[in-house]
């Protein structure tokens, strides 16, 4: 008998099953189709029980990514002893049954019901977009049909107009065979809900929102319709130009910390279309708009291919060879070190590139800069979690997989945005807020979570901007206080005097809901509530983003995080956990690989002498055991005078950092500033070397998602400009006489997992084998660890912190009497570097300002009105974007676009542990103005300067 | 030397101080502070806070003056033993 392990069977990525898999662990079922016996678990349908017997049954409205759904009766079969043709996808296997999928009766059916959709269907197969990739035109095939003896003439939809609204895709409805797949991928997958079908009978119809165009509809253009639709009706505009792709590659989305699995479906070196994978660990199939379509950046017009020199920021580039410019750049660096010693340089290493390229950097600075100034962008998003998650659970990361969300029963979300920032792990959340999970959010705004339909129940917490810590400790104070705690979980697992000391701390009365209400505005009620949903209601589940960490008390508020959990034992189990939402693509893997400048690769520190060892063995040099400089600590030295270069592979610190002024000063005052991007980017324009950088299409390595899923970066094209990012590094770094010989980044990877304890059983062959690993992955995990802190803790027992809230310095007073508070948004991702580049930008292609209308009406602004927005840092302006998701006296910007300066109002104050900056709470007033700020006006200038010193280069290459 | 500086480090200093202080007994708080500012500040950065501990005028508080002091002598130490070694 064939028995199938359903759903960890090959057959489940290389073909639609129709069905999804049922539960892992139900019991086995035998049966027999067309004679064959086989088994599979209970729940399986009859659809997909033949299909893993490779016994292909008809089908349209049903595919495995969703639930079954019985409209099209294409899978019709008999079933002995049963009367009539049940629908295989809607009809369970049963144990000894017998079920025939061919014969003459079914045949005569499946014709008759094709027959039906092909009198109602335009015949252009040969020049449709959906030809060779048609479920339509393969039933056609597999029924037979011959005929339509209804002829074409009756009624029919076939004039339908086309929807060409949306950039990436567009509906056509004379294609339509209202099969719902798009209308169910849009409410199981993505939970949006913003496809029905219109009409009944024969008027039915898919239709967006209330039969809008997909533009003015809610659609937030994931996709999932596209990818569900069998037919040309949803089709990607990219697949209709270029035809069907002809070869597709595995690899790894570029965007955010979900880290979601595609196929980069491709003509040659062209990428047509990327489809999220099946067998994708973190996405299981879905993507969102960014990852899905927002990839023309890859090959737009703009990437730079050449690489420059200038010797100082006002002069014209010039295109150089890569020798020239490798060599223009060590010399500087030389002569720098030379003149103001070992400590005057430094590198920056990216969250966006590969973790190969991220440990070469800082190996790079380490070692041939012969210093710690190395430092990534987790420093202005992340830092505090690796602070208080080491601090008190011993592993600076998430303890969770994604899929863990399934099982939680009461979930808090506390300063994140997983549906805008994180939009696939948003999705799932959802699905389970669906099923009936319990619902917190702590968040200054109200958050998209909160408007799903079903979440009557859902509790909002609107607390002030900058009172995190407060918060968490009101809602431990109820847990104590109440006797909500796990004792069993806390004897056996946590630290005794640290318990004792944090339990006398957090009882004290201030720590009460009812006395910490007037510093969160939140009322000791709902905070009351909220700690017990969280404590009691079984598995309970933090997410959270940089909404925690962005704060002067980033580090507390993390500590005040683990504490919760630690305390109602919520740790070490599926359903639970501290799930730092991590914001880029690999910031979880450049802090991993020794980005920090305290600590080397696996977040050993360079004072701990057997680990240095180790490194300085297989280096070759000696390291320095001092921590070196962090970005907010080299602007200060390089304003100073101290420090004097810098190394920035694919960050734009320019546009990121806070107190934009700050940074421009600090850039100016290099002396030689190296920058890979892609793009001229913001900190490229103080740049004296441009290295051209390669997109993730164009090299191999790996990027570790935010549960700590290490999964495979593929090329898919070659490099634009000739060398992916690690050879550039590497070439540098022989350039200053430190040698580095490798020939692909998978001997990096074994180089990472010599030195790193955490990383010792991972290769790239064993990658290939698994398809992913999450760390720590070695000789006791070697196929990693989906759950940290199971049975212990790397520091023994679980260690609950004293977390003192301490009002940040950044106070709003009479003069700068607003709060303002930044963000993400779905269609951009942080600088926007790449999304800018993309069709993403009709959904948002400027930063606003959104205020509550109480606080606008004060100040005479009507929605639309450019706003001056003043604070201790600087001014900027925007338009003005009324919004009752703020409350009064909280504003909202985001930061996608760099003339907005959205940063050249946000302050230095920084969190006290890791200098991680304060974004999210700047005092600020703002008025109604009819022109760009100062800034904004010297922006435009340099801007147009610079653009003119590139374009300078590239014409007199062209002319030459 | 920059004044600016000068009253930046003072200001993480005595922001480390104010959250790894309260709710615990002063010398334990004292010898976190300096243990923090070991392990995560850079050489540069510890020189110049400890030389602000000369300044009659450096708004240090006076948990955040103890840590310093803390530090300064632990950095003396190590200095007297490197050069012991050399």
């Amino acid at each position: 008998m064939i028995q199938h392990f359903d759903p960890q069977h090959d057959k489940a990525l290389s073909k639609d099953l129709g069905t999804p898999a049922p539960a892992a662990d139900a019991a086995p079922v035998s049966l027999e189709i067309d004679g064959v016996a086989i088994s599979v678990p209970e729940g399986t349908s009859v659809l997909r029980a033949a299909a893993l017997a490779d016994i292909n049954i008809p089908k349209l409205c049903a595919t495995d990514s969703l639930e079954a759904f019985g409209s099209c009766r294409l899978c019709a079969v008999q079933v002995e002893g049963r009367r009539g043709t049940p629908a295989a996808c809607t009809t369970p296997v049963a144990e000894g049954m017998k079920v025939t999928t061919q014969n003459e009766r079914l045949a005569r059916l499946r014709r008759n019901v094709m027959e039906l959709y092909i009198s109602d269907h335009p015949l252009d197969c040969l020049t449709c977009p959906a030809n060779g990739d048609c479920e339509l035109q393969d039933m056609a095939g597999a029924v037979g049909l011959r005929q339509v003896r209804y002829g074409f003439e009756g009624e029919n939809h076939l004039q339908a107009a086309k929807d060409e609204s949306n950039p990436y895709f567009t509906f056509d409805p004379s294609k339509c065979i209202v099969c719902s797949r798009c209308v169910r991928a849009c409410e199981e997958v993505q939970g949006t809900f913003a496809l029905t079908i219109d009409g009944r009978g024969f008027d039915s119809k898919v239709a967006a929102g209330q039969a809008e165009a997909f533009m003015d509809s809610d659609c937030v253009s994931c996709g999932a319709c596209v990818q569900a639709c069998p037919t040309a009706t949803l089709m990607e505009k990219s697949v209709i130009d270029a035809g069907q792709p002809e070869h597709s590659i595995v690899t790894t989305c570029a965007y955010c910390g979900v880290g979601c699995s595609f196929e980069a479906q491709m003509k040659g070196d062209q990428l047509v279309r990327m489809v999220p994978f099946k067998g994708g660990d973190a996405n299981h199939g879905h993507s969102c708009v960014k990852g899905r379509f927002a990839f023309g950046y890859a090959t737009h017009p703009d990437r730079l291919t050449t690489p420059m020199i200038r010797e100082a920021i006002d002069q014209p580039w010039r295109e150089v060879s890569w020798e020239e410019a490798i060599a223009f750049a060590a010399a500087r660096l030389e002569a720098i070190q030379a003149k103001h010693g070992r400590e005057s340089i430094g590198g920056i290493t990216s969250s966006r590139c590969t973790n190969e390229e991220t440990y070469l950097v800082q190996k790079l600075v380490r070692a041939a800069f012969g210093n710690n100034n190395t430092d990534t962008c987790a420093r202005v998003c992340h830092s505090p979690t690796g602070y208080g998650l080491k601090t008190t659970l011993g592993e600076s990361a998430g303890t969770q997989t994604f899929d863990s969300v399934m099982q939680a029963d009461a979930i808090l979300v506390i300063g994140a945005n997983p549906t805008d920032a994180h939009p696939v792990f948003g999705s799932l959340m959802r699905k389970r807020l669906r099923q009936g999970a319990q619902l917190i959010v702590a968040d200054p705004r109200r958050i998209d979570l909160l408007k799903t339909p079903h979440l009557e129940e859902a509790q909002h917490l609107p607390l002030r901007p900058g009172t995190n810590v407060a918060l968490i400790n009101a809602l431990a104070h109820v847990v104590i206080s109440e006797g909500l705690e796990d004792q069993d979980f806390i004897a056996s697992r946590c630290d005794t005097e640290a318990y004792r000391a944090w339990r006398d701390f957090i009882r004290e009365p201030r720590h009460s809901p009812e006395a910490s209400e007037a510093i969160t505005g939140v009322p000791a009620e709902a905070v009351r509530r909220a700690a017990r949903t969280y404590a009691t209601a079984g598995n309970g589940a933090i997410y959270y983003g940089l909404g925690v960490t962005e704060h002067s008390q980033g580090s507390t508020m993390v500590m005040g995080i683990a504490n919760l959990a630690l305390a109602t034992g919520n740790i070490g189990r599926e359903g639970v956990g501290v799930n730092p939402l991590r914001g880029q693509n690999n910031v979880q893997g450049s802090c991993d690989m020794g980005s920090f400048p305290h600590e080397l690769p696996g977040y050993q520190h360079v004072a701990d002498p057997e680990a240095r060892g180790r490194f300085e063995a297989a280096w070759g040099v000696i390291l320095d055991d001092e921590p070196g400089l962090r970005i907010p600590n080299m602007f200060d030295a390089a304003i100073e005078g101290g420090f004097k270069a810098l190394y920035v592979q694919g960050e734009d610190i320019a546009q990121s950092d806070p107190n934009t002024q700050h940074v421009e000063a600090a850039l100016s005052s290099l002396e030689c500033l190296i920058v890979q991007d892609l793009f001229l980017n913001e900190t490229a324009k103080y740049a004296h070397v441009l290295l051209p950088g390669s997109s993730f299409l164009e090299k191999d390595g790996t990027f570790t998602n935010a549960e700590r899923r290490i999964n495979r970066v593929r090329r898919v094209m070659p490099p634009l400009a000739g060398k992916a990012d690690w050879e550039v590094t590497q070439e540098l770094a022989r350039a200053l006489g430190y040698p580095m010989d490798y020939a692909h980044p998978s001997e990096i990877m074994d180089e990472i997992a010599r030195l790193t304890p955490s990383f010792a059983g991972v290769s790239y062959a064993r990658l290939e084998e698994r398809g992913s690993l999450q760390w720590p992955c070695n000789a006791e995990q070697p196929l990693g660890t989906p759950t940290l802190h199971a049975d212990d803790f790397p520091i023994g027992r679980g260690r609950f912190a004293i977390t003192e809230y301490v009002a940040t310095e950044e106070r709003a007073n009479r003069r700068f009497p607003l709060l303002l508070t930044t963000g993400r948004i779905l269609s951009q991702y942080n600088v926007g570097a790449q999304t800018r580049r993309t069709d993403n930008q009709v959904w948002h292609d400027e930063d606003v300002l959104e205020l509550h209308p109480s606080d606008a009406e004060l100040r005479g602004i009507r929605d639309g009105d450019w706003l001056g927005i003043t604070s201790r840092a600087g001014q900027t302006v925007l338009r003005a974007r009324l919004s009752e998701r703020m409350q009064p006296g909280v504003v909202y910007t985001t930061f996608h676009h760099p003339g907005s300066g959205a940063n050249v109002i946000t302050t230095d104050n920084s969190d006290w542990a890791t200098n991680c900056p304060e974004y999210k709470v700047t005092a600020v007033q703002v008025e109604k103005v009819s022109r760009p700020s100062a800034w904004q006006r010297r922006f435009d200038d340099f801007d147009r300067a610079q653009r003119g010193y590139l374009a300078e280069a590239t014409q007199r290459e062209a002319t030459s | 030397m920059s004044l600016q500086h000068d009253t930046h480090l003072v200001r993480m200093a005595n922001q480390i101080a104010a959250n790894l202080g309260g709710g615990r007994d002063e010398a334990q708080a004292v010898a976190n502070i300096c243990r923090h500012l070991e392990t995560f500040w850079a050489r540069p950065m510890k020189r110049r806070l400890v030389a602000c501990l000369e300044q009659d005028d450096a708004e240090l508080t006076p948990l955040a003056r103890r840590a310093a002091r803390q530090l300064a002598e632990r950095l003396a130490e190590r200095e007297k033993r490197e050069a012991d070694q050399a």
